[in-house]
């Protein structure tokens, strides 16, 4: 399945991530591609924010795997851009089939670790804040997930 | 002089004190990613509840895995600060052979995930089947193939039934079996999958 949302601001997104996390599970996987500064963080930051973590969601380029660690849900938040060419076994296949739920920055360096059912989402820069961001689903969980977002989006 | 018991390769943490062969208190619950903020904490409360400080550590004991990749590394890494800080011997056990009943051949089984499990199988000191990665449909015709075999650790993922086992118990049984690590920093993690 696919699906494409358009957002006029960051404001916009944080409450589609918000919309998103409403039809979240135990295990689901996000995986997130788009340029430096398209809001991959943002998206984060909304579903954190409707999963109900009071943390400030940063970027985890540094540290490649933040958590925010939660009830019912946890947040698992990876970045595997510095992945790139060393040794990736660091145990996030831990956290990506663990006891919450995983988004995925630079999914394309962990390739091997995402599951066979998981959402992609691709965000595009329209100029300003502006975005596209298209989903699509991949397996019958995460097609559940996306027809939900299609009915309760903004 | 008492021994300290670390295991956090799993779900969850144990520390243990323990005099001679005989365990006197320990601290075991589920910390499933949390290890690495409760170990120490825990360790100190056991001490003081015991009226016992680090100069009465004798030796650490501790649990090197095949186990959770963070896991393996939390109670490895504070086993060896310890040992390093007071000077005193250290022994590492297969996280595995820890899971072992006692005077029955035990399949102690940890989920490696990707469909895949640690498993070692024992009875007593003796290692029947060494600490290895198996495919879990290998597991299960293992299992098939030994009837006679008791099963330990959180098998819920295979939806077999498991004994329960006090793993501190256990490695402190498999010390006497053990010299102590020759160059106690230089031990590593057992993790299979690398």
């Amino acid at each position: 399945m696919k699906l494409v949302i358009l957002t006029k601001s960051k404001e916009e997104t944080m409450k589609l991530g918000e919309k998103l996390a409403q039809g979240l599970f135990l295990k689901a996987v996000i995986t997130l591609s788009g340029d430096l500064g398209a809001g991959k963080t943002t998206l984060v930051a909304g579903v954190a924010k409707g999963l109900k973590i009071e943390e400030i969601v940063t970027s985890p380029t540094f540290n490649i795997l933040k958590c925010y660690f939660h009830k019912p849900l946890s947040l698992f938040h990876i970045d595997a851009y510095r992945l790139d060419g060393v040794n990736k076994d660091i145990g996030l296949e831990e956290f990506i089939d663990g006891d919450g739920v995983t988004m995925i920055e630079w999914p394309n360096y962990i390739e091997e670790m995402i599951p066979l059912d998981f959402l992609e989402v691709i965000i595009r820069n329209l100029g300003n804040d502006k975005r596209e961001l298209t989903f699509i689903s991949h397996g019958v969980k995460h097609d559940q997930l996306l027809s939900f977002l299609g009915e309760n989006k903004i | 002089m008492i021994t300290i018991l670390l295991d956090s390769s799993n779900r969850y943490l144990s520390v243990g004190i323990a005099k001679g062969e005989k365990l006197i208190d320990q601290t075991s619950y589920e910390a499933w990613q949390r290890q690495s903020e409760m170990m120490i904490p825990e360790l100190d409360k056991l001490l003081k509840k015991h009226h016992f400080t680090k100069d009465d550590i004798g030796d650490v004991i501790v649990a090197i895995g095949p186990g959770s990749y963070t896991g393996v590394r939390i109670a490895l890494t504070i086993a060896k600060v310890i040992v390093l800080a007071l000077n005193v011997p250290l022994y590492g056990v297969s996280s595995l052979h820890a899971m072992k009943l006692q005077n029955k051949p035990t399949i102690a089984l940890i989920n490696a995930r990707s469909n895949r499990s640690y498993i070692g199988v024992f009875e007593n000191e003796k290692v029947i089947l060494k600490d290895q990665i198996m495919k879990n449909e290998d597991v299960l015709e293992y299992i098939k193939k030994h009837p006679e075999y008791e099963i330990t650790g959180e098998t819920e993922y295979l939806e077999i039934p498991a004994k329960q086992v006090n793993v501190l118990e256990e490695m402190l049984f498999l010390k006497s079996f053990l010299k102590p690590c020759e160059n106690s920093l230089a031990i590593k993690p057992v993790y299979l999958k690398d």
